[in-house]
């Protein structure tokens, strides 16, 4: 006002400057003027403090359920479990007196616990008298009764029979059942007062054998991938972790499909329905308690390879078409051929039956005249050479219209075993229902790991992440997941391997599901610069007098407080 | 009565023969290939394939003809009859007379889907519904992901069940529509790998996506029925169609030099008769001449034998047939055999296997012409109104024949935002005479199914049962209103306007077996667009209005009121107060200097 006034004529400026010396200052504000101010400022920073800012807050804040992190963490550090795999291991000795078969499962089981070097994988003996441990053995076999009971399962039933005219003795697996009879010479029953004896040394280092690769396996699984037991050789290191790495993941369901693909027109019909009930069903019907199969299959006509694949050569010496093994990644046509995965929950696995063409037949892999491979957590490939015929009389010769049941017969058993390989069976030992519970076994602690690692894994996101929510669905499945670890691992260390799987199975599902919940990552994201672009015009003009009101009241205050002091 | 049915008799028995000889061919593989030339130098090809599957493999997973991945998701949806048409283009009904296959295997411009699902509850087959359009999203590589609540619907009359059902199952019938998709060769080749033959041999040899998406009208379609014969044995049966209206002229076009070119002067056909004929003007005379084309010129590439699938005696080995008066003379290949058939018109080419067959027609002075039957309905329906809230539909029919009425079904569905008033509903009809008629709705609408549309829910479902008395046209109008969108359901491009799904006409006509649809053109909608920068503006002048009143009235509650002189006063005791007090002294100072020297 004053400078307004000045410019306009230098007279009155210039009288203007010397007045303020002359006129006297305002007299100072009443208390109750200021009193009034500083309520008027009060009250609105009260309103901003107490209504607006808890408003903003709760508007804006993302709702995030507690989540264990502790526990959580402890599962994946594996503080909070170690699991143990006590297999239970009947001895039946019915022609054996009583305290000399307890000698010998005391020496037995004593050898054994020497010779094993991996804690966590322990053998127990237990005497049965031979009828029920007969019977137990077939109900294994039969269905591999697994479910929660009060008892652990049986792992082996060992028989031990009297032979006569044998020097050492011998031993024999039944293939179709968990029985293993040994056959020893009578005069080789240890006396109860000797510590040691030539038949329980025979016992524990059979069974020890028929456990080595389960062992090595397991061990391999729970060291993280990197070492296993210092016995293993390397041999069998390198096997088991090329198994582990071409299993598919598990699941409750695995969907099997059976392709027949041909570059030409032929064969177009096939007689799957009579192969996949005859080599594959029984497969399946054993493999029922550890997951659930569906089969479906399809013909493909003029399937060609990709036109960047290699093609095959011929092999003058072979008197055969070859392919290259490095090139065999390129062999299924990814892009063109309708190999979709399986609609429902759950992998596919793919089984390709490949004809080639006449004028390429037959076709091997050149390294080693395989006729099969696998593809590692995908499927498996044979190549089907079938005699062709010549009958037609223009265009030489040509592949059968159909291929019989007899002739998918190597494919189909190929396909078993591949199928043995990507679900993750050990190739040892030669008992189809051990194999199995090796598995379920095998199946068991994995699982348990990954279930605890994607529980350390979410507890990791959610502390780094501080902006994602965690809806109350992802609590209660952490909370699933946990209690169902802590049974697993419970019927773990009792020896109940089945139920153990079933909980650990819960516990994956369950943590996948809390670990990819949707609304976690879907969050809409709003920058802040854009907020700030839209509401300065607002926040400015409004914050600016509110806090120059606020700083001149406190200076006001602090003054006040100042001369009150220096007056006392 | 008894004369009727004598008359009718053979005529039915020769439909079902007709029919159970397709049906259960020896073979379980059929395709064939219709060429069909049009006035106005079009050429209509008609390709079907066909192949049966036992309803038991179907049923364990064991797909031979059957592909595979749409087996599965017709397992997993529990659909027991399915249909689906990718068209682009318009059908010309004035000059190509009417639609193949009586329109029953095409659609409406777009995408369009319709399938009978087996659910308990209407909501457990929505939910069905859901599943099958997301699946056969991914496998046709199409935006059917996109048919939600709002564009699926529940034809009550306008379709039937084409397949043999068993009665137990409860079967929903769900319609839905995408009028926007734009068809092309991502479609094309999903669509190939269903066949067995893949486009390797047969006569899916000749698909080509550069030729089928330039025709001038092109539908493919893919029907899925269970068909049961007398003895109770079921087969599943699948059918694919393509029909394409190619144009002659344009399809003989290099690839590599597409530009059209004019008529050389020495090829021109003048009409001498004219005045002003000279050597720099010409009247181009109406053409006397067929095109002469082959099938490489039109389809850019030969057909390469017969697909091996299909089997070799009786009929189903004359893939291909050809629509010309018999004495046009066509040339074929050499391996290749040529059956007339009575009629006339027709002539059929047996294929030799694995050896490519090619077809040429010369240029050809025309004599007789195929005829072609006039249609039974003529249908138009377009937009009408102006401004931004209030629109009409206008829906013309028009019956050609002079001795029968034409008795119909009228479905469209309506997105939820196209607000129709049912009570505005007026017809008009103008008879033999051309005099306009005003009469009540009522006169010719015979039933009415109307659903209401919920907003952001579900669309208008409208389904009129009508009938046109012959030789006259009538005209339905009714008026809606146009909603106004919430600021995120506007598309990217708003300003294109909203596609209105084709309406679909199915005449129930006695002297046909199979009922003959019609569909009409798809309809733009233009909405009224907001300025999509309205929000912030809105924002930024609001708080800007907000921070005005709001500093006034806060700096007078808490400022101290003094007079100007006493102001002065206290200004200059503030640092701020004698900053500018020197500041001015200094000026006048300089400006006192000023003056001196002047």
């Amino acid at each position: 006002m004053t400078t307004k006034t000045g410019e306009d004529s230098p007279q009155a400026s210039a009288s203007q400057l010397d007045q303020p010396s002359v006129k006297p200052p305002p007299p100072p504000e009443s208390p109750a003027a200021l009193q009034t101010r500083f309520r008027v400022i009060t009250a609105f920073w009260a309103v901003i403090i107490f209504l607006g800012f808890p408003i903003w807050w709760k508007t804006t804040s993302i709702y995030r359920a507690s989540l264990p992190i502790e526990e959580m963490v402890d599962w994946a550090d594996g503080k909070a479990c170690r699991p143990v795999f006590p297999l239970e291991i009947h001895l039946a000795t019915p022609s054996m007196q009583s305290l000399e078969a307890q000698n010998l499962l005391r020496t037995t089981q004593h050898t054994l616990d020497d010779l094993n070097e991996f804690a966590a994988h322990h053998l127990r003996l237990k005497l049965t008298d031979g009828s029920t441990a007969a019977h137990n053995g077939e109900e294994s076999a039969e269905g591999l009764k697994y479910l929660a009971e009060d008892t652990a399962d049986t792992a082996l039933t060992v028989r031990l029979l009297p032979q006569e005219g044998l020097a050492a003795p011998r031993s024999e697996l039944h293939a179709a059942t968990t029985q293993l009879d040994i056959f020893y010479p009578p005069n080789q029953v240890p006396v109860p007062s000797s510590s040691n004896s030539p038949l329980s040394a025979f016992i524990a280092a059979e069974l020890q054998r028929l456990y080595s690769e389960e062992k090595a396996t397991i061990a391999y699984i729970l060291s993280g991938n990197t070492a296993g037991l210092d016995s293993t050789s390397p041999q069998l290191a390198e096997e088991i972790d090329r198994r582990l790495r071409r299993s598919m993941k598990y699941a409750e369901t695995y969907h099997l499909s059976f392709s027949l693909f041909t570059p030409g027109s032929e064969p177009s019909s096939w007689d799957i329905e009579a192969a996949v009930n005859e080599y594959v069903s029984p497969l399946l019907q054993a493999f029922s308690p550890i997951s659930n199969f569906t089969v479906d299959t399809q013909v493909q006509l003029y399937a060609n390879f990709a036109p960047t694949a290699p093609k095959p050569e011929y092999d003058e010496t072979e008197a055969a078409w070859t392919l290259k093994k490095e090139g065999l990644s390129a062999f299924v046509n990814a892009a063109e051929w309708p190999l979709n995965p399986s609609i429902g929950s759950g992998p596919t696995i793919n089984f390709i039956l490949y004809v080639p063409d006449p004028s390429q037949s037959p076709l091997i892999v050149k390294e080693n005249r395989a006729s099969s491979w696998i593809v590692p957590q995908w499927g498996g490939v044979f190549l089907l050479n079938p005699p062709l015929s010549h009958t037609d009389n223009q265009g030489g010769p040509s592949n059968p219209a159909h291929l019989s049941q007899d002739s998918l017969r190597p494919a189909f058993m190929t396909f078993s075993h591949q199928l043995l390989t990507l679900l993750g069976t050990p190739s040892t030992p030669a008992s189809l229902p051990l194999r199995l519970q090796t598995s379920i076994r095998i199946r068991a602690a994995s699982l348990l790991l990954s279930a605890s690692s994607t529980m350390g894994s979410l507890a990791r996101l959610t502390e780094s992440l501080p902006s994602i929510p965690i809806p109350a669905t992802v609590a209660t499945s952490v909370a699933t997941t946990l209690s169902h670890l802590s049974s697993s691992c419970a019927h773990l260390r009792e020896g109940r391997f089945g139920a153990a799987l079933a909980s650990a199975r819960v516990a994956e599902t369950e943590a996948e599901r809390s670990f990819f919940e949707k609304s976690m990552v879907g969050q809409v994201y709003f920058p802040d610069e854009h907020k700030v672009a839209v509401y300065l015009p607002l926040l400015g003009p409004i914050g600016v007098p509110l806090v120059v009101g606020l700083l001149k009241e406190l200076k006001r205050i602090a003054a006040r407080r100042k001369a009150k002091g220096a007056a006392s | 009565m008894t004369v009727l049915s004598l008359f009718s008799f053979p005529f039915v028995a020769l439909i079902l023969s007709l029919w159970s000889s397709s049906a259960f061919a020896s073979s379980d593989y059929h395709e064939h290939l219709l060429l069909h030339p049009l006035p106005q130098s079009s050429l209509l090809a008609s390709f079907n394939f066909r192949s049966n599957t036992s309803q038991q493999s179907f049923d364990q997973q064991h797909f031979r003809y059957l592909p595979r991945a749409l087996g599965q998701i017709l397992q997993h949806a529990h659909t027991k009859e399915l249909h689906l048409r990718f068209t682009t283009g318009r059908w010309d009904a004035e000059s190509w007379g009417p639609r193949p296959w009586n329109g029953s295997k095409e659609g409406g411009t777009g995408v369009e889907l319709w399938a009978w699902i087996d659910a308990p509850g209407n909501e457990e087959a929505f939910a069905k519904w859901i599943t099958l359009t997301q699946s056969l999203s991914g496998l046709f590589c199409a935006s059917l992901n996109f048919v939600d609540s709002t564009r699926t619907t529940r034809p009550v009359v306008s379709f039937e069940p084409a397949g043999d059902h068993s009665a137990a199952d409860q079967l929903h019938l769900l319609h839905g529509t995408l009028p926007g998709e734009v068809v092309c060769t991502e479609n094309l080749t999903p669509f190939l790998k269903l066949l067995p033959c893949k486009g390797k041999a047969g006569i899916s040899s000749l698909f080509d996506g550069h030729k089928l998406f330039d025709a001038a009208w092109q539908s493919m379609s893919v029907d899925i029925q269970p068909v049961c014969s007398a003895d109770g044995e079921c087969v599943v049966q699948i059918e694919q169609t393509v029909d394409m209206v190619l144009d002659i002229d344009r399809s003989k076009r290099s690839r590599s030099n597409p530009i059209p070119r004019p008529v050389p002067n020495e090829q021109l056909v003048c009409d001498t008769s004219k005045t002003y004929n000279s050597d720099d003007t010409c009247y181009p005379l109406e053409k006397t001449n067929d095109k002469a084309w082959s099938l490489t010129e039109i389809f850019g590439r030969s057909l390469s034998g017969v697909c091996p699938l299909t089997d070799f005696d009786g009929s189903s080995d004359q893939s291909v047939c050809l629509r010309v008066p018999h004495e046009r003379g066509v040339f074929i290949s050499e391996e290749a055999e040529e059956i007339k058939k009575e009629d006339g018109f027709t002539r059929c080419f047996k294929l030799a296997p694995s050896v490519p067959f090619d077809l040429s027609i010369p240029q050809q002075p025309v004599n007789t012409e195929v005829p072609l039957d006039e249609p039974v309905l003529h249908a138009e329906r377009t937009i009408v109104g102006h401004g931004q809230e209030r629109g009409g539909m206008r829906i013309i029919f028009g019956n050609p024949s002079n001795t029968s009425a034409v008795d119909f079904i009228y479905f469209e569905s309506l997105p939820w935002f196209l607000r129709p008033y049912i009570h505005t509903l007026h017809a008009t009809i103008t008879g033999h005479d051309g005099v306009l008629r005003e009469v009540p709705a009522s006169e010719i609408v015979k039933e009415t199914y109307y659903r209401p549309a919920i907003d952001r829910e579900r669309g208008t479902q409208l389904e009129l049962a009508l009938s046109v008395p012959a030789a006259s046209t009538v005209t339905l109008t009714y008026d809606f209103e146009k909603a106004i969108l919430r600021y995120t359901e506007y598309p990217p491009d708003a300003n294109r306007g909203f596609n209105v799904a084709p309406a679909v006409i199915r005449i129930v006509d006695t002297a046909h077996d199979a009922p003959i649809y019609i569909r009409s053109t798809s309809l733009l909608l233009q909405l009224p667009t907001p300025d999509f920068s309205m929000p912030y503006n809105v924002i930024i002048l609001t708080s800007t209005v907000i921070a005005l009143a709001f500093g006034t009235i806060f700096n007078i509650l808490v400022r101290r009121i003094v007079t100007l002189d006493e102001a002065a006063a206290l200004g200059a005791q503030t640092l701020k107060g004698r900053i500018l007090g020197k500041f001015v002294a200094i000026r006048d100072r300089l400006r006192g200097k000023d003056t001196k020297v002047e």
